[in-house]
C-alpha cells in the first residue's frame, strides 16, 4: 500500500496548481497589485498554509455553523428572549455593533475578495478567499441576529447607510477605507495583523460576555461561531508577518511602517469599544484597563520579542496607548453624553453603582478628573439644564474622532492634545502624534478624507439645522438623546407591566414598529 | 491510569494519562501539535482519532462539527482518552527520523573522567543488544531517590557505539542530581535509565552545509552526530563553533582538533567568553552567536543550523541566525531545561518548534 502523505503534502496536491502560468498576459499584468507596495516576494511556495481545509469542508462546516446558530436565533425570537435581558440599557452596545462593526465586517469581504484575486501565490488566495467568505457570513449572521432586537428597540434599522454617513460612524469606516484604498499586502498588514491579531480579543470580549452577563444566548452563539472562524483569520495575520519578514530583508522597514499606522489606526477606533465596555454594560466583567493590559501590554509584548529576532519593534506609540488606558474611556464617553441628541443610540449618566466600580477599576484618576464631571452633569440635569453641546466637534483628520483626547504622556491630562500640519498651504489638524504621523507619512491621501463635520459646514448633509441632518442621516428622533425617557425605555417598561401610559405589550410594539 | 497514544504520520508514541488531554501530554513529550486558544473554542488543534476513544470534554460545538465527531476528529486541546489511541495530527513527517522505541535500561559505569572544573563525562555500559539510539537523542536517568523526575542526558559518543555510552555531565549550581552524579556516583554503580527520546538529529537528506553552535555541557549531542557523520564519509561542509568560559572549561579540543586537520569540510571553532586577556589565547573572543556571525559575515541564509545547550545560548543563537536571514524550517535545537527553565518567559506564537 502507498504511504499515506501527510496532511500539509495531501492539503498541497489539493490547493496547489490552481495558479496556472498565463500566457497570453504576463504575469505581472494577471497580478498587476502585486508589486506597487515595494513588498518583495520572492519564493510563494514558501508560504505556509495557516490552516488547511478544502472548499468543500468549508461550506461542510459553514453550513453546519449557520444551522446551529439559526436555532438558537429561532428560539430567541420564539421565546420572546429579549424580556429576559438583565436591563434594556445594554441593547445600545448591540446598536453600536450593528452600526460600528457590522459594515466593517463587509467591508473585510470586499477586501479579502480582492486580496483573492490579487495574490499571486495559490495558498495565500485560497485563505484569503476563504476569510472574504466569513466575513460576509459575519455581516448576515450579525443582522440576522440583531434583527430581533430591530423589532423591539429604535436605531437599529438602517446600519449600512448610517455607516456612510454619521459622524461617530466615520470612525470606523475611515479605517477600513484607508486600509481597503492602500496595496494588498497593507490591506493584510492592517486588518489580519494589526486589527485581527493584535486587537480582535479587545473588541469581541467585551461585547460576547456582555451578551453572556445579559442572558443574550443569540449574540453569545454568534460570537462563538465567528470565535471559530477568527482563529483562521489571526493565524493568517500572524503567517503573512512572518512570510514577508522572511521573503526579503527590504520588506522589514515597510511592514514596521504599516505595524505602526494600523496600530494606531485601529486603536483609535477602539476607543468607542472602552466606553461601551465601562458604560454600557450594565455589569462589566473587566475594565477597558484590564483587557487592554491582557490582551495587549502582555500578549503583544510575547509576540513582539519573538519578532524583534526579524528587526521588528512595537508599534509605535504602544506606550501612550497604555497610558491613555487610564482616561480613554471617560473622555470618550463624556464627550458621547455631549452629543446624544445626534446620535442613533442611548447615553446616560453613570449612577453611583457604576461609578463606585469605575472608581475601585480606576484608582489613578476616576475620582480626580472624571467623578466630579458626571456629578456635575447630573446636578445641571436635575435642575432641567441638562448639558449638551450645541456646537460641532473638531475632528482629527486622520482617525475622525472628535478632538477629545488630551496629552496624557506629557503628564497634562486635563490638556486636549491637537496637533497640526501644513500641506500644500493648509492646515490640518491631528489628535495626537500617533495621527500627524500618519498624515505627514501621507497628506495626499488624508487630505481626501471625508470628515463629517467639515461635511456638514459645506453644506453635504442634507441641512444646516441638526434635525435636517440627522434626517439625513436616517435617524428618527426618538433614536437618540438620554435612554430615561426614551421610547426604548418606556416600551421595556411597558414589556415588564410597568405602565407607563405608552405601548402596553410587546406585541403590539412591535407591530406599532413595523408599521412606523 | 495511563494510555499510549501513537501519532500519525511521525510514529511518535506517547504517554497520556486518564483525564489528562492529548495536547497537554504531546507538548510534554516535546512534540508539537499546532494549538491556538488550549480550551476548545477555536479547532486550531483538531486531530483525527483513528483507532481508540476519546471522551471531547469541552469542545464548543462551533470548533468541533457534529459532522466531524462523526468522522472521528478531536480537538486535543480538550479530548482526554478513554483507550489506547492512534491519532492523525498535523506534523511533518521527517524523513530522516529514526523512530527507536523507548526501553528501560540498566547501565555500569565503566569510566568518569573529569573534563572540566564543571563537567564530567560518565561512560555507561550496557549489556546484550545494547542501546539502539539516533545521533542527538537523549536519556532520562533516574537517579537514586530522584526516581519521579528523571534528568535528561544526551548522549555523547557515536550511535555505533551500542554497548557503551557516553554522557557529559555540567553540575548546576543547587541542582540536586547533577551534585549527586559529580559527588556520589562511582565506577561500577549500577544505575537505571530509559530512552532514547529527542527530536533533535541530522537532516541527513538535507544538501545543506550544516552549522553546530553548541555550549557547556551541550558538546554532548553535535559530538556525537559529527563523529557519525565522519565515520559515514561526510563530505557538506560543517562549521562547529563551541563555547565555553575559559580555556579551562574547553574540552574535548584536540578531538575536534584532529578531526579538522583530518577533514578539509570541517571547521573547528573554539570561542571563550571571559578567558583573561594576557592568557596567550590566540583563538575567537565572545558568545557563541557573536564567533557565529563574524565567521559568517552575519550571513546564513542556505545553511542548515544545530544548537545545542543552555537556553539563553540557543536563544541568542536563533536571534543571529534569524538576522542572518536563516529561519525557523532550516534551524534545530536541543535546549538544556532544568527545572529553574520554568519561570522562562511566556511563549508567543510566532514559532512552532523554537
Ligand atoms: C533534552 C535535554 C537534554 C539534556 N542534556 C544534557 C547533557 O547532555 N548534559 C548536561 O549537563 N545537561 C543536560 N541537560 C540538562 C540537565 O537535564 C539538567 O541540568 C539536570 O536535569 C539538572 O538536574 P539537577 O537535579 O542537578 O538540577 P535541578 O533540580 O533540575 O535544578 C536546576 C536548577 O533549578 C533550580 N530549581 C530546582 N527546582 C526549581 C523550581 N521548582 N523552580 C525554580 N527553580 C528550581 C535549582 O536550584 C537549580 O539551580 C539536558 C536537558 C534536557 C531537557
Ligand atoms: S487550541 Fe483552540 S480549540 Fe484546541
Ligand atoms: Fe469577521
Ligand atoms: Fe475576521
Ligand atoms: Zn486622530
Amino acid at each position: 500500500m502507498a504511504k499515506k502523505l501527510n496532511m500539509r503534502k495531501r492539503y498541497e496536491l489539493l490547493t496547489r496548481g490552481l495558479g496556472w502560468e498565463p500566457t497570453y498576459q504576463s504575469k505581472e499584468k494577471v497580478f498587476s497589485n502585486e508589486s506597487y507596495e515595494g513588498i518583495k516576494i520572492t519564493d510563494w511556495s514558501k508560504w505556509e498554509d495557516p490552516f488547511r481545509l478544502t472548499i468543500d469542508a468549508y461550506w461542510k462546516y459553514q453550513a453546519e455553523k449557520d444551522k446551529k446558530l439559526y436555532a438558537v436565533m429561532d428560539s430567541f425570537a420564539q421565546n420572546n428572549a429579549h424580556l429576559n435581558l438583565a436591563d434594556a440599557t445594554y441593547v445600545n452596545a448591540l446598536k453600536l455593533f450593528i452600526q460600528g462593526v457590522t459594515p466593517l465586517e463587509y467591508q473585510a469581504h470586499r477586501g479579502f475578495a480582492r486580496l483573492a484575486r490579487q495574490f499571486s501565490g495559490e495558498g495565500a488566495q485560497i485563505a484569503c478567499q476563504m476569510q472574504s467568505l466569513d466575513e460576509l457570513r459575519h455581516t448576515q449572521t450579525q443582522i440576522h441576529t440583531i434583527s430581533h432586537y430591530n423589532k423591539h428597540f429604535n436605531g437599529m434599522h438602517d446600519p449600512f447607510h448610517m455607516h456612510d454617513r454619521v459622524w461617530y460612524l466615520s470612525v470606523p469606516k475611515s479605517y477600513f477605507d484607508d486600509a481597503k484604498s492602500a496595496g494588498p499586502f497593507e490591506f493584510i498588514t492592517s486588518v489580519s495583523f494589526a486589527f485581527e491579531y493584535l486587537l480582535t480579543n479587545l473588541l469581541f470580549v467585551p461585547f460576547m460576555s456582555g451578551a453572556a452577563f445579559n442572558g443574550d444566548m443569540a449574540t453569545v452563539t454568534f460570537g462563538f461561531s465567528a470565535q471559530s472562524d477568527e482563529s483562521r483569520h489571526m493565524t493568517l495575520g500572524l503567517e503573512l508577518i512572518k512570510f514577508l519578514l522572511e521573503q526579503h530583508e527590504d520588506n522589514i522597514p515597510i511592514v514596521q511602517g504599516w505595524i505602526d499606522k494600523h496600530f494606531w489606526r485601529a486603536y483609535r477606533v477602539l476607543a468607542l469599544v472602552s466606553a461601551m465596555q465601562d458604560y454600557m454594560l450594565p455589569e462589566s466583567p473587566m475594565s477597558w484597563k484590564e483587557a487592554w493590559e491582557i490582551y495587549f501590554v502582555e500578549n503583544a509584548g510575547a509576540l513582539f520579542n519573538d519578532l524583534a529576532r526579524y528587526g521588528l519593534r512595537m508599534p509605535k506609540y504602544h506606550e501612550q496607548a497604555t497610558a491613555e488606558a487610564e482616561h480613554l474611556s471617560h473622555q470618550v464617553w463624556g464627550t458621547l453624553y455631549n452629543y446624544a441628541h445626534a446620535a442613533s443610540m442611548h447615553f446616560w449618566l453613570p449612577d453611583e453603582k457604576k461609578m463606585d466600580w469605575l472608581s475601585e477599576k480606576y484608582p489613578n484618576t476616576f475620582d480626580k478628573y472624571y467623578r466630579p464631571r458626571y456629578e456635575m452633569w447630573a446636578q445641571m440635569a436635575k435642575e432641567g439644564k441638562r448639558f449638551q453641546n450645541g456646537g460641532l466637534p473638531q475632528l482629527c483628520q486622520v482617525c475622525q474622532v472628535p478632538m477629545l483626547f488630551t496629552e496624557v504622556s506629557k503628564d497634562d491630562p486635563m490638556q486636549i492634545s491637537y496637533r497640526s500640519s501644513e500641506f500644500n498651504g493648509e492646515k490640518f489638524h491631528t489628535c495626537s502624534d500617533g495621527c500627524k504621523d500618519i498624515f505627514d507619512h501621507e497628506p495626499e491621501k488624508y487630505v481626501h478624507a471625508w470628515l463629517p463635520v467639515h461635511q456638514i459646514f459645506q453644506g453635504n448633509c442634507g441641512g444646516a439645522a441638526i434635525p435636517d441632518i440627522l434626517n439625513w442621516y436616517h435617524f428618527k428622533p426618538e433614536d437618540g438623546g438620554d435612554y430615561a425617557g426614551s421610547a426604548d425605555e418606556t416600551r421595556w417598561k411597558a414589556m415588564h407591566g410597568e405602565t407607563t401610559g405608552a405601548a402596553s405589550s410587546d406585541t403590539e410594539s412591535a407591530e406599532e414598529k413595523a408599521a412606523a | 491510569m495511563t494510555y499510549e497514544i501513537t501519532i500519525d504520520p511521525t510514529g511518535d508514541t506517547i504517554e497520556v494519562e486518564a483525564g489528562q488531554t492529548l495536547l497537554d501530554a504531546a507538548l510534554r513529550a516535546g512534540i508539537y501539535l499546532p494549538h491556538a486558544c488550549g480550551h476548545g473554542l477555536c479547532g486550531s488543534c483538531k486531530v483525527t482519532v483513528l483507532e481508540g476513544e476519546v471522551l471531547h470534554g469541552d469542545a464548543s460545538p462551533f470548533a468541533l462539527m457534529d459532522i466531524e465527531r462523526e468522522e472521528g476528529k478531536c480537538l486535543a486541546c480538550c479530548a482526554t482518552p478513554l483507550s489506547d489511541l492512534t491519532i492523525e495530527a498535523d506534523v511533518e513527517e521527517e524523513p530522516d527520523a529514526h523512530n527507536h522505541p523507548v526501553r528501560d535500561f540498566v547501565g555500569v559505569v565503566s569510566k568518569i573522567d573529569t573534563l572540566t572544573p564543571r563537567i564530567k563525562s560518565i561512560f555507561l555500559a550496557i549489556e546484550h543488544d545494547g542501546i539502539d539510539f539516533q545521533a542527538g537523542h537523549y536519556i532520562n536517568l533516574l537517579i537514586p531517590g530522584m526516581e519521579d523526575t528523571p534528568r535528561a542526558f544526551s548522549i555523547a559518543s557515536p550511535p555505533s557505539e551500542r554497548n557503551l555510552i557516553e554522557l557529559n555531565v555540567a553540575l548546576v549550581d543547587g541542582g540536586k542530581g547533577t551534585t549527586w552524579l559529580h559527588n556520589e556516583l562511582k565506577i561500577g554503580d549500577e544505575i537505571r535509565f530509559s530512552g532514547p527520546y529527542g527530536r533533535f538529529f541530522v537532516r541527513e537528506s538535507a544538501p545543506e552545509p550544516m552549522i553546530f553552535l553548541a555550549g557547556g555541557s551541550g558538546l554532548s549531542s553535535p559530538k556525537s552526530m559529527i563523529l557519525e557523520l565522519f565515520e559515514h564519509g561526510e563530505t557538506r561542509s560543517i562549521t562547529f563553533i563551541y563555547g565555553a568560559r575559559n580555556q579551562a572549561e574547553l574540552y574535548y579540543r584536540e578531538l575536534f582538533e584532529e578531526l579538522a586537520a583530518e577533514h578539509p569540510n570541517f571547521t573547528y571553532l573554539p570561542v571563550l567568553s571571559s578567558e583573561p586577556a594576557d592568557s596567550g589565547w590566540e583563538g575567537l573572543r565572545g558568545f557563541v552567536h557573536e564567533a557565529a556571525r563574524e565567521h559568517f559575515g552575519g550571513k546564513f541564509a542556505g545553511h542548515k543550523a544545530y544548537m545545542c545547550g543552555p537556553p539563553p545560548m540557543i536563544d541568542a543563537c536563533i536571534t543571529t541566525l534569524i538576522q542572518g536571514r536563516l529561519f525557523e524550517r532550516d534551524m534545530y535545537m536541543e535546549n538544556f531545561y532544568t527545572q529553574a527553565s520554568k519561570d522562562a518567559a511566556p511563549k508567543s506564537p510566532l514559532f512552532k518548534s523554537i
